[in-house]
């Protein structure tokens, strides 16, 4: 069943492509987004699936996959935290943050915490600065923080799995 | 100054296609549609808007320049891949009022007949995205999108490229690179994107901020626009404050705003009992200027003339409880950090300025480490491939200059003075 | 065309022509690392830097990349401006920063670019005090080796791979100071091509792991120019020695062949001269013997036999072996041939009567300018770098269109492709070249895939048709002919021949010399056969009959440097020197004649076929022939080509050309048979099948089948099939595969062999219930 719901899911991003300019390849992104969504992050078999639609080669793929920031070419737990380490953010604070979120989830920055429940990773500007120190919680925008509501936040994504 | 472009924006509750209309949204269409598209180059390069993504180019000369007989199909770019460190404006755009900004892609597509509108979006604003493409939806619907928009005879599609992060995107070849499914690596500068853009066709690309401005100008005429700004500037323009500073936020004032008021003013001034060390005008790619500079008006010459850039029109504050040292190592990071990896000076350059910084201000710097930062600036600001590097050195280039003293009490002292005080605060 | 001046001197340069290019056409060094003269300018590594001073003298001179910069008449360029140095200075510190400084054991040593540009260019002490980048490194397969930290970002591995060899494997991942070159994931380069990375690495990333087992210092390396004895294109090589056995093999820079690159059967086919079961001592029954002794026992079998001797020569000896074993069969009456397929011997001498009769042909950096070619056949396998060649075409934008009938890569390039039986190419062809007389309209779909190939060779400039011998008869080699004149005068042909010295060994051969020597041998009028180079018994299609045949035989002598089946069958071995060891003449598809050098000698010196001969003539008591002197007798004129230079066309009486192409259509297996195609890859050659490294990529053997046909015959991918020839009767898995033509069977050489059937030969297929 998830094979055919990505299937439609690649085949609408192919259709989608500029009519003047079919290069496949420009479905690369879109496809590798929609299985993250999907899956969490893009294995290896993701990029096998995105090669397999577009008539790319995987190395083709891999080249964009791991060009960017937020294609995960490696497992991410449940949320994903991404603490902004940018000048702004880190002029308010934001250094102390990530050590705080690296200490609380007991494993190094990037990493998946043992349960599952989340990864914390360090981002570049977020464009929040006016909400610094900020971050994104799968996606959505919280700050300013502080210690306490970081410590809050990683707590309530832990409760909630 | 009453608010142009922000005027309708709320993020919280952006307008609908029938609410943005019927705030005299979408007007400008009509004003477009009875002239000639040269015509409206004209008008844009009369109220002399400048490119508000960083580099300043007048928007009308760009547009002039693609040539009236380029060939077909052409496309024009918005740039809403905002990525640049203290910048913070696009979003508000985006979330704030995604109608403002098809009304300008349409109109702006119109000047340069171009068939086709593809919105950049920076992978972070994903939601701010998939509220663009709804408006997209809703416009094409009621017909503001699509073949023969109003009975004018003139096609439009709009599409939005969702990216996945990397600032390098923004520039405008990478950016080109990265919609067509290649490594967003910059292009040659020849053939230029103005012949030989998107899919090898004439390819305009603006900022977001710069292509909004359009409508107006188009319904309130150049005049209008040159009168609105102060100092010099023109026209109406989002900036950015943040860093310390009591209430960091976007304020849209007249383009030529003298810094001071923005800090002090708009942005409530720094915290009680500090003084202010420095701010970079700009975005994280523009030198830093420091207190003196306070009256500068914030518009391209004036700023450029002080040292620095206008850039995205975003402040960053410094005040006395910084280390300008570990603030220069965050900026000289980020770029060693999102550096495509193309060219050497970017791509080894940068990371090596990183090594020397983070010595320095852990205290391990070496006498000779200053001459040998700027020896590198050097090589690196003129002879990469893009502007990347160039912007990246900036802040470091004027943070050797600025907070000299700085630099040298770390390395004579051998630690930084602001962790100590942090701690004997503590 | 205009001049500049670099650092005083004039400089010619020619229209689109940069800086950079231009100065190093002259000789002046300006350094550069992403730059290469086939790939172009990058801009990417900045070492190029010069200093140009604008014509305004009120303007400052300004540090340009010479990769870049246009060179326009008038223009001052200096490269030893201090500003320039500086600029070149900090990019190779950079480059350097994440170097591991591993030169004392990097393979690169000696020829390494980053050195070079290091010492001319660097700082002379090291400033960064940082910890390196690191990386780990894939494992590539047995050609190339893997060595990333050393890597310096100038893209021109991806770019040569990627763009130029259209290779889609190997690719650059990740970004800033991490961009790593590598694939997906581990495992073989999948390229022909892929070996050329060794040469375009400006350091030691990728380097050549078949040298790297046996290293030896390159200045300690004997080399000579040589010519590549693994096909009829001829590429020039520079094989290395030390020692006394061979190393390596570089490209060596010919500028109408291969210029800058070679295949990796090129490259690496070389190990079968130092193959552990290469024949290096003589024999005679079996028994080791002096190469004296062999010589004497080898005459007085000749001399049994009087003038019941035969001689097959070969089309990968050279042609002073040829020559050579030829005026020995004529001074003995015998009967002298060179291939061990009448087939083949039609085929190819028909290929190369109908080359005599055409305006030249396209040397391979004419071919990449084509604008449209008919590829009949499988160019990858056979002539691997006419297939790179024509990768350039197609990247230029000519239409390729592949007639064929089993896999072969460059369909992944084609504009159209017709993928037919091999009985049904000469009719395609035959309809081709009615469809150029008198264009009609299309009714189906093989129709239309005709049209469309009959309309780019008619709208083309340059169209250029060229057919693989090895897998075409003769009728279809002269109607391909016939559509090159129909064409008419645009229009280009070529035939990739089954050898290095394929043409050269047609020109020396009496017409139907191989089925004469067969019947002979076979009627009991040849007692003494002697053998140079060439592999009867293990013939595909017919060496069942020529093993039978050779148990007549009184005495087999055979001359070869390799352990074919027929060297193990032989009553007197001499074994020969391998290419690299003798000099000779190889002449290639284009008729170019191109002599190679000696590179060096085995601790047991060996000698070459044509000094075997010569003194077995001695042996003889005859006068001892001289190769010269049976060259220009074979050849007017003949002048012995210099190793090193370009190569010169050969003159020669034409040869006739006697064809009924009505016999075309005709062919072909019963109705509801298999036929056999040859399935072949690029590292499918008889000798560098006894390269160990390019042996370990070739495809497991399989009866390659039409998916559709499969399905309708019920066959599934992976089942286990019988198939039975007329020698034997095998089992092999199926694997399916869209390119192979319905009602054919694509398997390869060696399977072909021991089933006993040739390409286009009916064959059986079982299920196995």
């Amino acid at each position: 069943m998830n094979d055919k719901l990505n299937r439609q899911v690649l085949q609408k991003h192919l259709a989608q492509l500029p009519a003047t300019h079919p290069e496949r390849r420009a479905a690369i992104l879109p496809m590798m987004q929609a299985l993250q969504i999907e899956r969490g992050y893009l294995d290896d078999a993701a990029v096998e699936e995105v090669a397999h639609f577009t008539g790319l080669s995987t190395t083709e793929v891999e080249e964009l996959a791991t060009f960017y920031s937020l294609i995960y070419r490696r497992p991410v737990g449940r949320h994903v935290l991404r603490v902004c380490d940018s000048v702004c953010c880190s002029l308010r604070g934001a250094d102390q943050l990530l050590v705080v979120a690296e200490k609380y989830s007991g494993v190094p920055l990037g990493k998946v915490t043992p349960d599952g429940a989340f990864s914390v990773l360090p981002s570049i500007c977020l464009g929040l600065c006016d909400q610094a120190p900020a971050a994104l919680v799968d996606g959505e925008a919280v700050g300013p923080l502080d210690e306490a509501a970081l410590q809050a936040l990683l707590q309530r994504l832990q409760v909630e799995g | 100054m009453e608010a142009v472009l922000t005027r309708h924006l709320d993020p919280n509750a952006p307008l609908g296609l029938q609410a943005y209309r019927a705030a005299g949204g979408y007007r400008s269409l009509d004003a477009a549609f009875d002239r000639k598209p040269e015509e409206i180059i004209e008008i844009v390069e009369a109220a002399n808007l400048r490119g508000r993504g960083g580099a300043g180019f007048p928007c009308g000369l760009k547009w002039r320049l693609r040539g009236a007989d380029a060939p077909h199909p052409r496309y024009l770019i918005c740039n809403l891949d905002e990525s640049e460190p203290g910048t913070f404006k696009d979003r508000y755009l985006l979330y704030g009022g995604p109608h403002q900004i098809i009304e300008a892609a349409i109109v702006s597509a119109y000047a340069l007949q171009a068939e086709q509108v593809v919105i950049f979006v920076r992978g972070e604003y994903a939601k701010g995205g998939n509220g663009l493409k709804c408006a997209i939806e809703e416009a094409e619907r009621a017909g503001l999108v699509g073949s023969n928009i109003r009975g004018s005879g003139f096609s439009l599609q709009i599409k939005v490229h969702l990216s996945s992060g990397r600032y390098i995107c923004g520039e405008e070849t990478a950016m080109t690179n990265a919609i067509e499914g290649r490594r967003p690596n910059p292009r040659p500068k020849i053939p230029r994107q103005s012949v030989k853009g998107l899919w090898d066709q004439p390819t305009t690309s603006n900022n977001v901020e710069t292509l909004v401005n359009v409508p107006h100008i188009l319904l309130n005429g150049a005049n209008w626009f040159r009168d609105v700004g102060v100092n010099g500037g023109c026209g109406p323009k989002l900036f950015c404050v943040s860093g310390m500073v009591q209430r960091p936020g976007l304020f849209e004032l007249p383009c030529g705003t003298p810094a001071r008021e923005l800090i002090f003013e708009h942005a409530g001034g720094l915290a009680e009992g500090h003084a202010l060390l420095g701010f970079i005008p700009g975005g994280a790619s523009t030198a830093f200027l420091l207190p003196k500079h306070l009256d500068v008006p914030m518009d391209f010459d004036p700023v450029a003339k002080a040292g620095s850039r206008l850039g995205t029109g975003s402040i960053i504050v410094l005040d006395d409880t910084t280390c300008p040292v570990q603030a220069t190592l965050n900026l000289t990071r980020f770029f060693a950090r999102e550096s495509c990896g193309f060219c050497t000076p970017c791509r080894d350059g940068m990371p090596y300025l990183a090594q020397i910084l983070t010595a320095i201000a852990a205290g391990e710097g070496q006498a000779e480490d200053l001459a040998l930062l700027e020896e590198l600036c050097g090589i690196i600001t003129s002879h990469s491939f893009c502007a990347f590097a160039p912007g990246g050195v900036e802040p470091l280039v004027s943070s050797l200059q600025c907070f000299r003293e700085h630099y040298e009490s770390h390395i004579a002292t051998g630690r930084c003075p602001f962790d100590a005080a942090n701690k004997s605060g503590a | 065309m205009g001049t500049i001046r670099i650092d005083g001197r004039e400089i010619p340069f020619k229209e689109g022509d940069n800086v950079l290019k231009a100065a190093l056409a002259v000789g002046i060094e300006i350094p550069y690392f992403c730059y290469h003269d086939t790939l172009g300018s990058l801009g990417a590594c900045r070492l190029c830097a010069v200093e140009i001073t604008p014509k305004d003298p009120a303007k400052a001179p300004q540090v340009v990349m010479a990769c870049l910069e246009p060179a326009r008449d008038g223009l001052e360029v200096s490269v030893s401006a201090l500003a320039a140095r500086q600029v070149r200075q900090g990019v190779i510190e950079f480059l350097m920063i994440n170097h591991p400084h591993d030169c004392p054991v990097c393979d690169e040593g000696g020829e390494c670019h980053l050195q070079d540009m290091t010492v001319a260019c660097g700082p002379p002490y090291r400033r960064y005090r940082g910890r390196k980048r690191t990386f780990t490194n894939q494992d590539l397969g047995p050609l190339v080796h893997h060595e990333m930290n050393r890597c310096i970002t100038c893209y021109r591995c991806t770019r040569f791979y990627q763009e130029y060899a259209l290779g889609d494997d190997l690719g650059a991942m990740r970004l800033r100071n991490e961009v790593y070159f590598g694939r997906f994931q581990d495992g073989p380069l999948a390229s022909p091509f892929a070996g050329n990375l060794v040469e375009v690495c400006p350091t030691g990333v990728f380097t050549d792991a078949v040298f790297r087992q046996h290293f030896a210092r390159v200045w300690d390396l004997k080399t000579a120019p040589s010519v590549c004895p693994h096909c009829s294109v001829g590429c020039n090589t520079l094989p290395g020695a030390r020692d006394g056995t061979l190393r390596r093999i570089r490209n060596r820079f010919h500028a109408e062949l291969n210029r800058w690159f070679i295949c990796d059967r090129g490259r690496y086919g070389h190990q079968y001269s130092e193959h552990p079961a290469r024949p290096l001592t003589p024999r005679v029954e079996d028994v080791k013997v002096s190469y004296r002794q062999a010589l004497t026992a080898a005459a007085e079998q000749i001399k049994a036999a009087r003038d019941k001797i035969g001689g097959l020569g070969s089309v990968r000896e050279d042609l002073e072996g040829n020559a050579m074993l030829r005026a020995l069969l004529y001074d003995l009456s015998g009967i002298f041939a060179t291939f061990s397929d009448p087939q083949l011997e039609v085929a190819t001498t028909t290929a190369v009567a109908q080359l005599q009769n055409t305006t030249r042909v396209l040397s391979l950096a004419e071919m990449e300018q084509v604008d449209a070619a008919l590829i009949v056949g499988d160019l990858t396998a056979h002539a691997p770098m006419i297939d790179l060649a024509l990768r350039q075409a197609y990247r230029n934008g000519a239409k390729l269109a592949v007639l064929h009938s089993g896999p072969t890569p460059l369909v992944r390039f084609a504009a159209t492709t017709l993928t037919v039986p091999p009985h049904e190419i000469g009719a395609h062809l035959l309809r081709l070249n009615e469809w150029v007389a008198a264009p009609s309209a299309a009714h189906n779909k093989q129709e239309k895939e005709l049209t469309d190939i009959a309309t780019y060779l008619t709208a083309a400039h340059q169209p250029l048709l060229i057919g693989v011998i090895e897998t075409m008869v003769a009728p279809e080699i002269a109607v391909l002919a016939q559509l090159s004149t129909a064409l008419g005068s645009r229009a280009r042909l070529a035939y990739a021949l089954p050898g290095a010295n394929a043409y050269g060994a047609a020109l020396l051969t009496p017409a139907s010399s191989t089925s004469a020597m067969l019947e002979a041998i076979e009627s009991g009028q040849i007692q003494t056969l002697i053998v140079a180079g060439n592999d009867p018994l293990g013939d595909a299609r017919l060496g069942a009959r020529w093993r039978t045949a050779c148990q007549r035989l009184n005495t087999l002598i055979v001359l070869d440097c390799v352990a074919t089946a027929t060297a193990e069958a032989a009553d007197i071995l001499l074994p020969v020197a391998a290419w690299a060891e003798r000099s000779g003449t190889f002449v290639n598809y284009e008729g170019r004649a191109q002599g190679f050098a000696s590179v060096f000698q085995r601790s047991e010196p060996l000698p070459s076929t044509a000094e075997v001969i010569a003194d077995l003539a001695q042996c003889l008591g005859l006068a001892p022939p001289d190769a010269a002197v049976v060259l220009s007798d074979a050849f007017p004129g003949y002048q012995a080509p210099v190793p090193g230079t370009l190569g010169s066309p050969l003159a020669a009486l034409p040869l006739p050309v006697q064809i009924d192409t009505t016999i075309l259509p005709a062919k072909g297996p019963h109705p509801g048979r298999w036929q056999a195609a040859l399935t072949s890859w690029y590292g499918d050659e008889p000798l560098a099948g006894f390269a160990p490294a390019l042996l370990k990529l070739a495809p497991a053997a399989a009866a390659l089948i039409n998916p559709a046909i499969a399905l309708s015959e019920g066959i599934a991918e992976g089942e286990r099939v019988r198939l039975r020839g007329p020698v034997e009767t095998m089992v092999l898995p199926v694997q399916l595969d869209n390119n192979v033509a319905a009602g054919t069977i694509a398997l390869a050489r060696g399977v072909l062999a021991q089933l006993g059937v040739g390409h286009g030969d009916p064959l059986e297929l079982e299920k196995i219930s």
